[in-house]
């Protein structure tokens, strides 16, 4: 049935591209972790308020970032917001379309955060004379992200496999670049179990460092 | 009772070690031929107004179908599946607009070409793009994994301008790009301008690539060999009944372009 024969040379010979294609995968997966983490702080606040125009700004963005299917968003992104003349590149479009989902999913991770350290917290830091930016930066900040670490974890590696989808709208990441080599010489099945390893190495030396990190500054 | 037992074994192994895989013989006795096809590809292979498969491809599949006496599975298929649906034994065979390059060759079987194309461009209207030496300093896009893109890239690598390029998975993303303005040139094939540039009123016909013709072949296992022979003789019944002509004529209009390679024996 299965009379494939495999041949690695042409993976090895680009495989310096490819890992250059995995940095570029790492870097635009970072920033729009950091951008998602920024905004999905806001997100957070706003959903907090339990009301007004803020409240429902940030519902409506996590309700559709959460709902709907990411390669939508990046479409959205693309093609959606390409029909009334605003063209991003395939660079921007996967860095809006990964920041939009992930701050989102981390918005509600966020709010969970908040609201698992008890209210008494906030009143004695406020008794205590700190301004409500004082309270907030130097006792609740800190704690919520003790708690959610490892949620947040979770979803950098989701970042970064999601990046993926950024060959559909043309982007090299490490995907696109392999479908791309992929498509030149036919060694389709050798080029995507190589960048399969590289995704596993790359996510399990992110959860290792994580591991490091969380060892280092989240010790009870 | 063991040396009975060594030579049965003996034999099982030779026999089925001589069984090679026989793509004729298994789409007979399963009654069934799937088929693969592009189906972004107006008017080789598209959706009609009935969203069902239509175009030169897909008649050419029933064509074959109807020839081996079996029923057809059409399989739809993006460009950069061709190969792979082959040599996983998804499909078939695929007529797919697949150029033989010898590069291909080395992964998949292909029979005589079966249909002639050119490179073309299809352009936004407002691109300026009149001449294949307009495209320099301009976006282009192409489907991923395609020959256009591999020669694109090549010319775009010696105009130091492949960050322009842009690759897309369909040549239905292509041609939206262009409509949009997202890129200020796509490259397709001769066949699709038409039916595309009447569809957008923002694209316009292109200009021709440079590369050389485009021969395309019907795609199967490449170690079978008499498959591949049904394939060619297939491909020569089709011109000579007419039917060629015929379904060229059909969907894309005109004289059939004639198959033959000058000097040359295929």
């Amino acid at each position: 049935m299965f009379d494939y024969n495999f041949h690695w040379r042409p993976v090895f010979k680009s495989l310096p591209d490819l890992l250059e294609a995995s940095l570029t995968t790492l870097q635009v997966a970072s920033l729009a972790m950091l951008l998602g983490i920024l905004i999905g702080l806001f997100l957070a606040f706003c959903r907090l308020r339990n009301d007004g125009p803020l409240y429902w700004l940030a519902t409506t963005w996590i309700e559709l970032a959460r709902n709907t299917p990411a390669l939508f968003q990046l479409f959205f992104f693309g093609f959606g917001l390409g029909a009334l003349g605003i063209h991003f590149s395939p660079y921007m479009i996967v860095l809006a379309g990964l920041t939009f989902n992930t701050a989102g999913y981390l918005g509600e991770n966020f709010r969970g955060g908040f609201q698992a350290i008890p209210d008494t917290q906030l009143k004695a830091a406020r008794s205590l004379g700190m301004t409500m930016w004082q309270a907030y930066t130097r006792i609740l900040i800190p704690q919520v992200f003790r708690i959610i670490y490892y949620p947040m974890t979770n979803q950098f590696v989701w970042v970064v496999l999601m990046s993926s989808l950024g060959m559909l709208v043309g982007y090299r990441e490490l995907t696109g670049e392999t479908q791309f080599f992929a498509s030149k010489t036919y060694r389709i099945f050798e080029y995507f179990a190589v960048t399969a390893i590289i995704y596993y190495v790359m996510v399990k030396v992110i959860l290792g460092l994580s591991k490091v990190f969380a060892s280092r500054y989240f010790r009870y | 009772m063991i040396k009975k037992l060594i030579s049965t074994i003996a034999i099982s192994v030779f026999v089925t070690s001589g069984v090679i895989a026989d793509t004729l013989d298994d789409v007979i006795d399963r009654g069934k031929l799937r088929c693969g096809v592009v189906l972004d590809f107006p008017p080789i292979g598209y959706r009609d107004a009935n969203n069902k498969p239509a175009g030169f491809d897909v008649e050419y599949c029933k064509d074959m179908a109807a020839a081996l006496e079996v029923e057809l599975e059409l399989l739809e298929l993006t460009w950069a599946d061709r190969l792979p649906v082959i040599v996983t034994g998804r499909a078939d065979v695929v007529f797919g607009a697949t150029s033989d390059s010898l590069a291909r060759a080395k992964t998949v079987g292909f029979s005589i070409p079966y249909a002639i194309y050119y490179a073309q461009g299809i352009v936004n209207s407002k691109s300026g793009i009149k001449s294949f030496n307009d495209i320099r300093g301009k976006r282009v896009a192409a489907a991923v994994g395609t020959v256009p893109e591999q020669e694109w890239l090549k010319i775009a690598k010696e105009w130091g301008e492949e960050n322009l390029y842009q690759g897309y998975q369909s040549e239905n993303e292509v041609f939206l790009a262009v409509a949009q303005g997202k890129a200020d040139i796509g490259i397709t094939t001769n066949t699709a301008v038409k039916p595309i540039s009447d569809q957008y009123d923002t694209v316009d016909p292109g200009p021709r690539m440079p590369w050389t013709t485009d021969y395309t072949s019907v795609v199967g296992k490449r170690q079978d060999i008499s498959w591949l022979n049904y394939l060619n003789l297939f491909v020569t019944h089709q011109v000579r009944s007419g039917r060629y002509q015929e379904l060229w004529g059909k969907f894309v209009g005109g004289e059939a372009p004639e198959l033959r390679i000058p000097n040359v024996m295929y």
